[in-house]
């Protein structure tokens, strides 16, 4: 507060008639814009086909290739079999209405936290060990990660993607593609082999291709065992 | 067991030979029979160029699909700058449906592990593998046991027939998915990473498993090898189709009385190969063939008269691919066959490229709409346009052929395809395009 009135008026008037005479640092946006870094790749967002579904299919291809690993995906798999999630739950569109009915203080069931049930890590940190947490071993790893859980917990991935220093896009990008890794419990079997069952794996393409060929079962499985 | 079907006598058995053995895995009938002659010619005779020199005079070209000059393969690799290479015998057979591999690497052991130490004595391999599908149990254990037994009676192992080189061989059992058969998948599955196809070039030959120049034969391909040093080059030259000599391995399946697989010397017609089958199921007509597997095209009959080879079944839009040739008569739909196919290759594409990962399910869309009577008016052009786009974009030979069945039946049955289209209608009654589909019926 100063004490000689109209002090102030004076000081501000000075600034404003200063600055009057300066160049102007306006941008003339649109007709002029201002360098972007050559690896600026703007805001990241999914988009939408004419039927309105998500473009994107989560095969983790970004995920995987992002150098910085700031891109992580949330959704159902390729194959139309895991629901997954990864990074802050605030990311996901889907998400968001959750976080702020969290944010409210209301309670919210979450069915994606199961996969981040903590398990005991004992079993996988001794499989680790015995491959000198080397990620070039990665399919043998999952391999006996599977034996001894019976699944592939979220969990134990995310153990595994931390102390072989592996990206997890690349974990889960290799055990969701071999055939033989599950990340459901087999408590989900049931549940798993319906939703495996929509896709032709070998054994139903097979049924399929004879049904095809109106052949019955002897047709294509000639030599079969 | 594999069912071998009976061929003229006329034609050369050199894949063939010895199937059906009591004990395929006992090596003095196997040595008695000519197993190690090449291998024994090749390092004592020949040497690695020598030996380089007569495969290309010989011709062998894959039988994994591509039909890549095998001696071109294995100079590329034994020029390639590295100091360790490798041999990978590919035997992962992806084609759900065809036994071919199997057959082979389960009846003629000795074949497959001499056409591997061949390739590593030419190429100068000391570690080599051969990649089998984990699923055929019978098939790795016969090799195992033709690996320990060769290596204890010396025909492979340290310093193989006193030449100071060595040649070990191991088989590797690999599972998991349909593209492990592409080779550059195969050497990401042995190497334990995610299976997905690299860019070609480098090709495996100067880069492949770990880095390291690589050969990747197919297990029938390698199978030949063997016959060929120990006779000769132009004994097999002079076999089949002078464009790509000598026999190979087909197996013919689907709505036919004895199906089975048999050696047939390339060229041969593709009526003369389904002749060997025997009669048409119950009197039934052929309707169409499938040839190359799931990715093969769908040919008519008036096709039949095409030479099995590898650039006269691309000109007619089917391949050689796995080997098998399947039968449909008029009972089947070929829409219905073609969507069958394009789904399940659309299925089990890896899904790094765009091509791959949404190009053919789109693709499988189009079939489905056409089968299930929502087809639009833009859908054949569409089809032609988008098949034509995946071969152009396609980083693999997957995507490419995948395009194969569905573009077939638009070249070769479109009265059929525009019953579907036009009218709803599916003459062969097996697609129900008022979209009414009855229990237990597949699509
Ligand atoms: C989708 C796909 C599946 C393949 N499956 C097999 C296979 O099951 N067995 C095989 O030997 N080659 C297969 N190939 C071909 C291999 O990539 C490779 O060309 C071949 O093993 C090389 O051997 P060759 O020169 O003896 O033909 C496949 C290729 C593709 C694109
Ligand atoms: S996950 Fe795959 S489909 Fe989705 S945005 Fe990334 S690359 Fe595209
Ligand atoms: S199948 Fe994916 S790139 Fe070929």
């Amino acid at each position: 507060m100063s004490r000689i009135p109209g002090m102030g008026i004076a000081r501000g008037m000075s600034i404003t008639l200063r600055r009057f005479f300066q160049p102007a640092v306006t941008i003339r946006y649109p007709e002029v814009t201002s360098p972007i870094p050559p690896k600026n790749r703007g805001r990241l967002q999914l988009l939408y086909d004419e039927n309105g579904a998500l473009k994107c299919e989560t095969c983790f291809q970004c995920a995987q290739a992002c150098p910085i690993e700031c891109i992580d995906m949330g959704g159902v798999d390729t194959r139309g079999r895991y629901h997954i999630h990864w990074g802050p739950a605030e990311t996901y569109g889907e998400r968001r209405e959750e976080s702020a009915l969290r944010r409210s203080g209301r309670p919210v069931a979450d069915p994606a936290a199961e996969r981040f049930a903590p398990i005991d890590l004992a079993p996988l940190d001794a499989i680790l060990e015995r491959h000198d947490h080397d990620p070039a071993e990665l399919l043998a790893i999952l391999e006996e990660t599977q034996d001894a859980y019976g699944h592939l917990p979220v969990a134990a991935l995310k153990h595994l993607s931390f102390r072989t220093a592996a990206p997890y896009a690349l974990v889960y990008g290799t055990a969701t593609y071999y055939r033989q890794f599950r990340l459901a419990p087999p408590a989900d079997e049931a549940q798993a082999v319906a939703v495996a069952a929509r896709r032709p794996t070998d054994a139903s393409f097979l049924a399929a291709l004879d049904a095809s060929l109106g052949t019955g079962p002897r047709g294509t499985g000639a030599g079969a065992a | 067991m594999t069912t071998l079907l009976a061929t003229p006598s006329t034609w050369p058995r050199i894949l063939t030979a010895g199937f059906g053995a009591t004990d395929p895995t006992d090596l003095d009938a196997a040595v008695a029979a000519g197993a190690f002659e090449g291998l024994t010619r090749a390092v004592r005779t020949h040497g690695p160029t020598g030996t380089i020199a007569l495969l290309r005079a010989s011709g062998l070209r894959g039988r994994g699909g591509g039909g890549f000059p095998t001696a071109d393969k294995w100079d590329a690799c034994a020029m390639a700058q590295g100091a360790v290479r490798h041999v990978v015998a590919n035997g992962y057979e992806s084609d759900p449906a065809t036994h071919i591999a199997r057959g082979l690497m389960e009846e003629r052991p000795y074949a497959v592990v001499e056409g591997v130490a061949i390739a590593a004595f030419a190429v100068g391999a000391t570690e080599s593998y051969i990649a089998v599908r984990a699923e055929y149990g019978e098939a790795i254990r016969r090799l195992e046991a033709a690996v320990a037994r060769a290596e204890a009676a010396g025909h492979i192992g340290a310093n193989v027939l006193g030449s100071g080189r060595d040649i070990f061989v191991s088989v590797r059992p690999v599972r998991g998915a349909y593209m492990l058969g592409e080779e550059t998948v195969l050497l990401k599955a042995l190497e334990g990473k995610r299976g997905q196809p690299e860019q070609r070039p480098p090709y495996p030959s100067e880069r492949g498993l770990w880095g390291r120049p690589t050969v990747v034969n197919d297990v029938v391909t390698l199978g030949a090898v063997g016959w060929i040093v120990a006779n000769s080059a132009d004994a097999y030259a002079a076999i089949g189709d002078p464009e790509a000599p000598g026999t190979t391995l087909v197996q013919v399946a689907g709505a036919i009385e004895e199906p089975g697989i048999a050696e047939v010397p390339t060229g041969t017609r593709l009526r003369e190969i389904v002749d060997l089958a025997g009669q048409m199921a119950s009197g039934h007509r052929l309707k169409a063939v499938v040839v190359g597997g799931p990715t093969g095209g769908i040919l008519p009959p008036r096709e039949l008269d095409t030479p099995y080879g590898y650039a006269a079944l691309r000109e007619v839009g089917a391949h050689v691919g796995s080997g098998s040739i399947l039968v449909a008569d008029e009972r089947a739909c070929v829409v219905d066959l073609a969507t069958l196919l394009t789904r399940y290759c659309a299925d089990e594409a890896c899904g790094k490229t765009i091509p791959c990962r949404i190009g053919l399910r789109r693709l499988a869309e189009i079939g489905q709409r056409a089968a299930s009577g929502h087809a639009r008016p833009t859908d054949p052009a569409l089809l032609a346009d988008l098949s034509a786009d995946i071969v152009a974009s396609a980083l693999c030979a997957h995507e490419r052929a995948a395009t194969n069945p569905l573009t077939s039946v638009l070249r070769y049955f479109r009265p059929e395809l525009d019953e579907h289209l036009l009218r709803s209608a599916c003459p062969a009654g097996v697609c129900h395009p008022i979209g009414v589909t009855p229990a237990g019926t597949a699509t």
